[in-house]
């Protein structure tokens, strides 16, 4: 009996998994229970740096990435959007991902400018995307003009109030980078290493392990760490969105695949002692 | 000729340019600057003019694909039509909220690109059941450190227990950053022997093989 269940745990369909983690992502977001919010410290550092800026500064917020991500990188780009203009801050956004990033910049700029009142150009700037990345990182520490002498709509930046006096990174007073690549590392080594810019990042969480190191290097003043810092900053900010409705169901699909991992483990050994 | 061209005279350029940036970042004299500053522009042109060739370069593949009737061909007919379709209506109309390009993005390309990256997630868990196995004290440290790294990273986890979050901070904080620290040190240092090798022109693969 024993080594018959050991055999029908280690030949389970891989369908039946399936239905289980579909299981595990539905019902959380069907049946909604409360959770715990426990911010981490590089969280909590993020959002006191972004808070302690002077109301009406100059920042940049990036789109670094690509929409297979949105659900994790999504809802920190709309938490961080909230905190910057509640305090009222002109925004430059841009992307190094052509694939996406400036039409993603460009839709989630408009809803939430409706919901702020902000007007473009004014109180934010779209500088769009530039090919290779290593190059417009750099060339940003000098000139904006003359890597991006154009919005994303073809705008002289010239013509754009808010960009008056705005041409360098030594303009901005902090940049938000919201990524779901390596591009943290040049960001990084390029605009923080060189120029001395002050800035914090949200990245999904298969890259957050490796910018921890930044962060203690205070390189990063800051991390947010896949959709469960996007909850965090959501939390913080006061505004429970998208991270926050799906913290459920990572939960759920957490234990879903411990419980499988521990199953599988059982049905490994037990089956291994049984011959 | 022919050897000045396709040999030396990229070598003087990745020398010459490579150089440059290095003065460059060392110093504050204002005409190194500005043509260090003329070089990035350089590459972000050159940088859209390589995106130009991986078009055309896909179109020419997929079209000898579909010729010759390649296993799969079928999947390149709607590859060209939309690689068309997405180029030609961000040439005619640009790529701005409600445009053809943005729709296409917005609504077919966004949901597809999720979908796909969203399965990992099914095919994670099939492969954590069948093949994560504490085989080794290695894969055991491994096992345990994962299962608490995944639930400190979960609000489920803190009602488990309490102390989780802490315990997946110190990890991410301690074991975790020095291991990445020595991967990134290692990567750039890596990065730097490899970019003198290529400005003093050792490293020569770019060149092509002819």
């Amino acid at each position: 009996m024993a080594s018959r269940v050991a055999e029908f745990l280690s030949s389970i369909d891989r369908r039946y998994i399936f239905l289980l983690i579909s299981l595990s992502v539905v019902f959380p977001l069907i049946f909604k229970f409360p959770l715990p919010v426990a911010i981490s410290p590089e969280t909590q550092a993020l959002y006191d740096r972004v808070d302690s800026i002077p109301d009406g500064s100059t920042v940049m917020l990036t789109f670094d990435y690509y929409p297979s991500t949105l659900a994790e990188t999504e809802p920190m780009s709309i938490a961080a959007l909230k905190h910057l203009w509640r305090k009222n801050m002109k925004i430059v956004t841009m992307s190094t991902v052509g694939l996406g990033g400036p039409s993603i910049a460009e839709r989630v700029m408009a809803t939430m400018a409706k919901e702020f009142n902000r007007t473009y150009g004014i109180d934010y700037v779209n500088l769009g995307y530039k090919a290779n990345y290593t190059a417009v990182l750099l060339g940003l520490g000098t000139s904006f003009r003359a890597i991006y002498p154009t919005d994303f709509y073809g705008t002289p930046l010239d013509s754009l109030p808010m960009m008056q006096n705005v041409d360098k990174y030594g303009d901005l007073k902090f940049i938000y980078i919201v990524s779901d690549n390596g591009i943290v590392d040049y960001w990084v080594g390029l605009a923080n290493a060189q120029f001395g810019a002050s800035m914090g990042a949200g990245v999904t969480a298969v890259m957050a392990p490796k910018f921890y190191a930044y962060v203690r290097a205070q390189q990063l003043v800051g991390l947010l760490g896949g959709m469960k810092g996007a909850s965090e900053y959501e939390f913080l900010v006061g505004s429970e969105g998208m991270a926050t409705a799906g913290m459920g169901a990572q939960s759920m699909v957490h234990l879903t695949i411990i419980g499988l991992i521990i199953i599988g483990n059982f049905a490994y050994f037990w089956g291994r002692r049984r011959r | 000729m022919t050897s000045f061209l396709g040999k030396q005279l990229p070598l003087l350029v990745a020398f010459f340019a490579g150089v440059t940036m290095v003065i460059a970042f060392f110093t504050s004299e204002q005409t190194i600057s500005n043509f260090a500053q003329d070089q990035l522009v350089w590459v972000t042109i050159v940088g859209g003019f390589a995106l130009m060739l991986g078009a055309v370069s896909i179109t020419t593949v997929s079209i000898n694909h579909i010729k010759q009737r390649k296993e799969g061909w079928q999947y390149r007919i709607p590859l060209l039509v939309f690689l068309a379709l997405t180029l030609g209506s961000a040439i005619l109309e640009g790529t701005e909220q409600g445009t053809m390009y943005d729709w296409v993005f917005q609504k077919m390309y966004t949901p597809m690109d999720s979908t796909m990256f969203s399965l990992l997630a099914f095919f994670i868990a099939s492969a954590a059941y069948r093949a994560f196995r504490a085989r080794t004290i290695e894969a055991t440290i491994l096992l345990i450190t994962a299962t608490i790294v995944m639930l400190g990273r979960v609000p489920m986890g803190r009602i488990i227990f309490s102390y989780l979050p802490q315990v997946t901070d110190w990890i991410m904080n301690y074991p975790n950053l020095s291991v990445q620290r020595g991967i990134i040190i290692g990567a750039a240092l890596g990065a730097a022997s490899m970019s003198l090798r290529i400005i003093l022109g050792v490293e020569r693969t770019y060149l092509g093989r002819s």
